[in-house]
């Protein structure tokens, strides 16, 4: 019994790794309509932020957080407003797009590199470190924190989408630009704030990834695929989707590696991604 | 002048003319302008090991600066290949066709593996620091310089049977020199009690240890055994505490590939060969730091192409097929390590020792 609560709480804590990137990368998604590959970058643009700010220059920690959120969502939103949105009005393909997105993503993994070095390395190894006893089952403090934030940010952001002028706003570009358009939204305005949230989301995740297990310029890529296989799987756009494919791809991961061995992970996790496309393309939840 | 005198001053002559030849034949023996002989050295200069190749490095070129009169330059050239495989193809490519080197050397099993096949193929001297897999000395031009894992893993056993430890569980890098130290494990504990109880295999990159170790400690393991790479045996190692595992832990060379070797304090590991104190402090004096894990094989394989290229008596740059031959004739060469032996399938033979981390600092067992 003590092996299967540990074994839930294992993928609990990896879904909601994969849910906060699931999270923005839906609502990015929702309205952008391509693969932005950029986005694993604020990620680590988040976590080397607090890495330079709280542990390099030695600010206040709550403080380098705030400003790690702060500045992915603005690197995210100046992307979007210099490179995406300049690409979009001149009518390029998505293809384009996604590959303008890759390009982001290797010069932010770049100089991240040059900056900080390739090197894997910590926030801190006394933050977030105490355990939790639950029912037999071992959580770590910062892992804890994981997960409230996870269930803090859908619960927000499905209350955003629902109650507000800007949520209806999002869902109006989502369904179709150029009507929202014609009903007076500036759909340029939306899509760009958008990309603010969903990058400060992503850098939150790079934050909490990096109290958690540390840092790495090359996280991003590993990031951003299990925000696509879970985003996927729980229907791309939708955001409870989003969560509930990260929360499924973290049970059969840590399941099935239980019967396997911890080299079948990424496999397990694609082999579901292929099963899903081939039988259910619109993933748990239809959008 | 009588017949006598005549002898004597013509005996005198030809001695002269002989003596003159002599020194003339010497004389082209050693060349007029030197030559130069040039080393490659890919290691990795960043990312997660880069800790690694700076000590490589810097133990080369102090090795280089003791060297004293050779009868040829020696020129090491760089290249930064990050501990990745597809790097270290463009560096050796670079190396072998543009600075034309004589020999190549590389860091790990996984990068020996890519290298053995272009140094053979190209007939270039390729010598490994750090491999552990036999396959990368394959071939004429192939040599390995670092503790092989049987004696490795004839420490290993010796300790663990000393212990009384007879269940092992273990977490190994799905990685060539890896997987043939524990294929080696697998091996040598056929005739005795202790038996593998639990073998989780992970890739590279990976973060997530927590289900393997669940699945680890379930299995009743009485210490575990971590086969793998910084920064993975951190974070294997964080994550174990983390579950409030008190097994003890141990590895093979691991710990002394991290360097936050804090980490595994009180714990007991074997590893390779330890370097003589005398170069550990000629390498702080001079660096201010400690040695990094492999630097005293980086200094003595200098010192090793040097004396294979020295010994041989032509005037010319001797070839890498020389250079290989001479190699393979070295026997009792005391180096940084202490005694070394060239054996013939290209394996520089050096002891294991058992270790344990106090106090921060790596001390060998008695």
């Amino acid at each position: 019994m003590e092996i299967f609560i540990q074994l839930t709480i294992n993928s609990i804590i990896a879904g909601s790794i994969y849910a906060l990137i699931a999270l923005g990368f839906n609502l990015i998604f929702g309205v952008s309509k391509f693969f932005d590959l950029g986005y694993g970058t604020m990620a680590v643009v988040g976590g080397y932020s607090v890495l330079y700010f709280g542990k390099m220059l030695g600010w206040n920690i709550f403080l380098s957080i705030l400003i790690g959120v702060i500045l992915a969502g603005l690197i995210g939103f100046l992307i979007n407003k210099f490179i995406y949105q300049t690409l979009r009005q001149r009518k390029a393909s998505n293809l384009v797009l996604i590959i303008a997105s890759l390009g982001v993503f290797t010069v932010i993994q770049a100089v991240t590199a040059m900056l900080f070095s390739s090197q894997f390395q910590t926030l801190s190894q006394n933050i977030g470190q105490n355990t939790y006893n639950i029912f037999g089952g071992i959580i770590t403090q910062i892992q804890l924190i994981i997960l409230m934030f996870t269930i803090v940010i859908m619960l927000a952001l499905a209350w955003m989408m629902k109650k507000t002028m800007f949520g209806k706003a999002i869902k109006a570009v989502g369904d179709d630009e150029e009507v929202a358009k014609i009903v007076g939204i500036d759909t340029n305005k939306i899509i760009a704030y958008v990309f603010f949230i969903g990058s400060a989301i992503a850098g939150l995740a790079g934050i909490l990834i990096g109290f958690d297990t540390g840092l790495e310029p090359i996280m991003g890529m590993k990031l951003i695929l299990k925000g696509v296989v879970a985003s996927i799987i729980g229907g791309v756009g939708n955001v409870y989707g989003g969560v509930a494919g990260a929360f499924f791809l973290g049970f059969i991961e840590n399941f099935g590696i239980w019967k396997l061995s911890g080299e079948w992970r990424e496999a397990i996790a694609f082999v579901v991604l292929i099963l899903f496309l081939l039988f259910r393309p619109r993933g748990i939840f239809k959008k | 002048m009588n017949k006598t005198t005549n002898w004597i001053v013509g005996i005198i002559i030809i001695a002269v003319v002989i003596w003159f030849g002599f020194l003339n034949k010497a004389d082209d023996q050693i060349p007029s302008e030197k030559e130069t002989i040039k080393i490659g050295v890919s290691i990795p200069l960043s990312g997660d090991v880069a800790f690694l190749g700076e000590g490589v490095r810097d133990a080369m070129l102090l090795a280089k600066e003791n060297l004293g009169y050779t009868k040829y330059n020696y020129e090491i050239i760089f290249e930064d290949d990050q501990f990745n495989s597809t790097n270290t193809l463009t560096a050796v490519n670079k190396l072998i066709s543009i600075d034309k080197v004589s020999v190549i050397s590389s860091l790990g099993s996984n990068l020996g593996n890519v290298v053995s096949p272009i140094a053979e193929e190209n007939k270039i001297v390729h010598i490994n620091i750090g491999a552990s897999d036999s396959n990368v000395a394959e071939g004429y031009y192939n040599f390995i310089h670092w503790t092989q894992p049987s004696e490795e893993v004839r420490i290993l056993v010796e300790e663990l049977k000393k212990r009384g430890i007879k269940k092992v569980g273990i977490f190994v890098w799905n990685q060539q020199g890896m997987v043939a130290v524990i294929d080696e494990f697998k091996n040598k504990i056929k005739d005795t009690n202790i038996e593998i109880v639990a073998e989780q295999v992970h890739n590279e990159g990976e973060k997530d240890f927590r289900s393997s170790i669940l699945k680890v400690k379930s299995s009743g393991a009485e210490i575990y055994l971590l086969a793998t790479k910084s920064p993975e045996v951190e974070i294997l190692t964080k994550q174990i505490k983390e579950a409030g595992i008190s097994i003890p832990i141990t590895a093979i060379e691991s710990f002394e590939l991290s360097d936050q070797i804090d980490l595994f304090e009180g714990n007991w590991f074997v590893s390779a060969a330890s370097p003589l104190n005398s170069f550990n402090s000629e390498f702080n004096e001079k660096y201010e730091r400690n040695p990094s894990f492999g630097a005293a094989n980086a200094y003595d394989l200098i010192n090793l192409i040097v004396m294979a290229s020295e010994s041989k008596k032509t005037s010319t740059k001797p070839t890498t097929e020389e250079i290989a031959e001479e190699l393979l004739k070295i026997k009792s060469f005391f180096g940084a390590l202490g005694e070394l032996n060239v054996m013939e399938d290209g394996i520089i033979w050096s002891e294991a020792s058992a270790k344990e981390i106090k106090n921060g600092v790596v001390v060998e067992l008695e």
